[in-house]
């Protein structure tokens, strides 16, 4: 059975908001954040978007495993990729630039150079912003959204009966995942597995989670079967379908969206009309490396 | 409308055979179905009941692909040419297991998924679906989440949803399978009253003896893909295999009179109640989260060498809760659980399994391995054992479970019967102290469960043995010690004398007297112990 995120009612400002209304709101962000590395303007998305999270009311317990892999992303992208490869950076930051350490520095005794520069240092501190501010607006959803609200939320913002439902299962199919992970770990725990014990190279590694991996997979495909016989036993998919969960808009949400419409079209305005899209460092930035 | 006075379903002479396979499902099928009846369709685990049900509800030849003969007609009009939504209309499917078929998140959701689908405007659907629930009596979960239901309220839930949609058919796929025995029975009278209301019924189910009470008014057996039997309940009891199917105590023990008297030995060792015990629960409280109520209340269990204990609890009564704390799988809130002396809170899982073979509820959530052989020796080898004794392990344990030709067969390519055999021959290799079995019959034919529990019990190897069940026969034909869980907290324990002693009690924790219970106890005096029907015959004389 799929089940859903562990969704509850915080009354917050969110928690009242229309489902439609939030998502053209985040996708307004994801945009807006997309389209320009101008410090200013992505400083003025982070700021807007952390408003948005604060308003949901979410404690840290409820997002702490979100946050979890989030990080882990962050960490890829930016500390492995960005400052230490000097990956990730290429054709927006300009090669050259003033080296953080120009001097080289002494790590246990030895002297090193690394080839950091103060522009790639800001690189990583604006994707940092881009990130998170797209983070924080689509990492709430699972947690501020009734899960009956799904389907039809994407129904009423355009998608087709079938694709819309298909959203609505595909949401609640993480959390299945999560738990069936977890039923497979015990399982084979109780067979004396241990998943510390991967030792060795990767193929050594993958071959040791073999007995996770292979039984969540074959349950996904075999539940996914079975949803489908359910659904098709039920007449899914046969004619245009209606829905028992109701959305209605309010005088705010009009509101949410204007301002969703209008915070993008200014961000693309001055990103495209007035040449705030291309990468640039602020100066006082330079001031904290001289 | 003429063709209403039609019967609901008539199959003629229908075959199918799978494009995969060579052989047909079914062969030569015939069957009527009458409005008001209750045919009942038994038969061993691939008989082609299922292949039987996906031809009438339209999953064949809609979903499953293959070659069909033969003619099926609802209320006089072929199936040919109708859509999946044009039989869902007329027929109903309640799948085997509510937690396949469930797709909503809350319960008025999950009963009006199939309204929705019909493209019923939502005024016309809420009654509907609110009368669905009262005629089940559910209407009080109708705003529940239908994660947080029970296992019998799901099976209701999921049915609710199915008569929402007002079908005059109902195929019913094994709906027993996962419920404890008082659900079981209320699902019963709800399906006999939604008869009488004068719906048709075809209910597929290995607990013959269950479905009796409501009498159904035709018994189909099928066996081989064919249909062996059809005619009324009496003479199914005087024909059919009852080492097959289980029929009710008292026909077993009149028909197997003369027959040799079958023994099953325990081989665990003899019980010595001064023993240290193996498993301690010692005051034992659980609850999933801080914030989440408790589900475990002050459990004290002692398990010693010798014992073969029988857990039995209604749907959600902290069963297999209470079984993985023992493993350490999961540790007590308050309260300790002691194994062999030590602490579950001080050891690893991996190490708890050299004592304790513990095997799982579903077999699809552990099985991986490229072949049956290299699965079985996957616990043997994670305890480090070396490459003959695997192999002396695993040899024994597939011998146990009787799939010795299928070591070299995949065993995700296994039936779901086979898997779950397969699972617990996983553990077996172990060759653990202890033996602990969730739910080891679910999705068993009869005849299967008593051979490998009579070849488990009777191997030597394991000091105890504990399994969680249903079936209240099961403990009383295997178990020398019941424990009854209700609510999450220990509220029997002892001999099956003992225990079983009260049917009101019985009743009060959701277990229901059976015919060999029955028989058991009018015999007692002579016996000393709670026997098999087969054996009661020959005592009998």
């Amino acid at each position: 059975m799929l089940i859903a995120w562990n969704y509850r009612y915080r009354n917050s400002l969110i928690d009242r908001i229309d489902p439609r209304a939030r998502f053209i709101f985040s996708f307004a962000v994801l945009l807006a954040a997309t389209s320009t590395w101008n410090p200013l303007l992505l400083a003025i998305i982070f700021s807007i978007a952390v408003l948005w999270y604060a308003s949901a009311k979410l404690s840290w317990q409820d997002t702490k495993r979100g946050w979890l892999m989030i990080s882990i992303l962050l960490f890829t992208m930016i500390v492995v990729n960005t400052i230490i490869t000097g990956g990730g950076a290429g054709g927006v930051v300009p090669v050259g630039g003033q080296l953080v350490w120009p001097a080289g520095f002494n790590l246990f005794g030895r002297h090193m150079t690394f080839g950091l520069t103060v522009e790639r240092l800001w690189f990583a501190v604006a994707q940092l912003m881009r990130i998170l501010s797209i983070s924080l607006v689509f990492i709430m959803i699972p947690y501020t959204m009734d899960s009956r609200a799904y389907g039809v939320t994407f129904r009423k913002l355009g998608l087709p009966d079938r694709l819309a439902y298909t959203m609505e299962l595909s949401f609640r199919f993480i959390p299945t995942l999560a738990r069936n992970f977890q039923v497979t770990l015990d399982a084979q725990r109780a067979r004396g597995f241990e998943l510390d014990s991967a030792k060795g190279g990767l193929l050594n590694k993958v071959k040791r989670i073999a007995p996770l991996i292979i039984p969540v997979t074959m349950n996904a495909i075999v539940s996914s079967e079975d949803i489908a016989n359910a659904m098709d036993l039920r007449g899914f998919g046969q004619q245009k379908r209606t829905w028992l969960y109701e959305l209605k808009y309010h005088w705010w949400d009009y509101v949410v969206i204007g301002f969703s419409v209008l915070l993008l079209g200014v961000i693309l305005y001055l990103a495209y009309g007035r040449g705030m899209r291309l990468f640039e460092v602020p100066l006082w930035w330079y001031g904290l490396f001289n | 409308m003429p063709e209403l006075q039609a019967p609901p379903l008539v199959i003629r002479d229908l075959g199918f055979r799978y494009n995969s396979r060579r052989t047909p499902a079914i062969e030569d099928i015939n069957l009527q179905l009458e409005p008001g009846q209750v045919v009942l369709l038994a038969g061993s685990s691939g008989c082609g009941k299922t292949t039987l049900m996906r031809c009438v509800n339209g999953l064949i030849p809609h979903t499953y692909h293959g070659y069909m003969q033969g003619e099926i007609e609802l209320y006089g009009k072929s199936v040919k040419g109708m859509g999946l939504s044009d039989i869902s209309r007329h027929v109903g499917t309640l799948l085997q297991d509510p937690e396949r078929q469930i797709l909503g998140t809350y319960v008025i959701n999950e009963v009006c998924f199939g309204l929705e689908s019909l493209g019923m405007p939502r005024e016309e659907m809420i009654p509907k679906a609110e009368k669905a629930l009262e005629r089940l009596h559910i209407l009080h979960l109708r705003d529940k989440e239908t994660h947080y239901t029970s296992g019998g309220e799901k099976q209701k839930v999921a049915l609710a949803g199915v008569l929402a949609m007002e079908p005059s058919i109902l195929l019913l796929d094994e709906p027993l399978a996962s419920l404890d025995p008082a659900s079981a029975r209320e699902a019963l009278l709800a399906f006999r009253e939604l008869a009488n209301e004068g719906l048709s019924i075809l209910l597929v189910e290995h607990r013959v003896e269950d479905v009796l009470q409501i009498n159904p008014e035709k018994v189909v057996y099928m066996d081989n893909g064919r249909v062996t039997y059809e005619g009324d309940v009496a003479g199914l009891l005087e024909t059919a295999d009852y080492t097959r199917i289980k029929l009710p105590a008292p026909t077993v023990m009149r028909r197997a009179k003369g027959t040799p008297r079958k023994e099953c030995r325990l081989a665990v060792p003899a019980l010595d109640p001064t023993s240290e015990p193996l498993v301690s629960f010692q005051d034992v409280s659980f609850r999933y989260k801080a914030d989440y109520p408790e589900v475990l209340h002050g459990i004290n269990l002692d398990v010693r060498a010798g014992e073969v204990i029988a857990i039995l609890g209604h749907n959600g009564s902290g069963k297999t809760t209470t079984v993985k704390q023992a493993l350490g799988l999961l540790k007590p809130t308050s309260g300790r659980v002691l194994l062999e002396g030590v602490d579950t809170k001080k050891t690893t899982v991996a190490n708890a399994a050299r004592t304790i073979g513990y095997v799982f509820q579903s077999p699809s959530q552990m099985l991986f391995a490229p072949t049956v052989r290299e699965e079985l020796a996957f616990g043997p080898e994670n305890l480090g054992m070396s490459k003959e004794m695997v192999t002396e392990n695993v040899d024994w344990a597939i011998e146990t479970v009787h799939l010795e030709q299928e070591l070299p067969t995949p065993p995700l390519a296994l039936s779901f019967g086979q898997q779950k055999r397969v699972s617990i021959a996983s553990v077996l290799s172990m060759k653990s102290r202890i033996l602990m079995m969730d739910e080891p019959t679910a999705g068993q034919d009869y005849w299967n469960y008593q051979s490998f529990m009579d070849t488990i019990l009777q191997t030597p190897g394991f000091d105890a043995i504990l399994f969680i069940t249903h079936d209240l026969d099961l403990a009383l034909t295997f178990a020398n010690r019941v424990v009854v869980l209700y609510g999450g907290q220990v509220v029997a324990d002892g001999s099956l004398h003992d225990v079983f002693a009260d049917d009101e009690q019985l009743r009060r924790w959701r277990l229901l007297p059976t015919s060999l219970l029955d028989l058991n106890r009018k015999m007692y005096s002579r016996t000393g112990q709670f026997l098999r029907a087969e054996t009661l015959s020959q005592l009998a004389g």
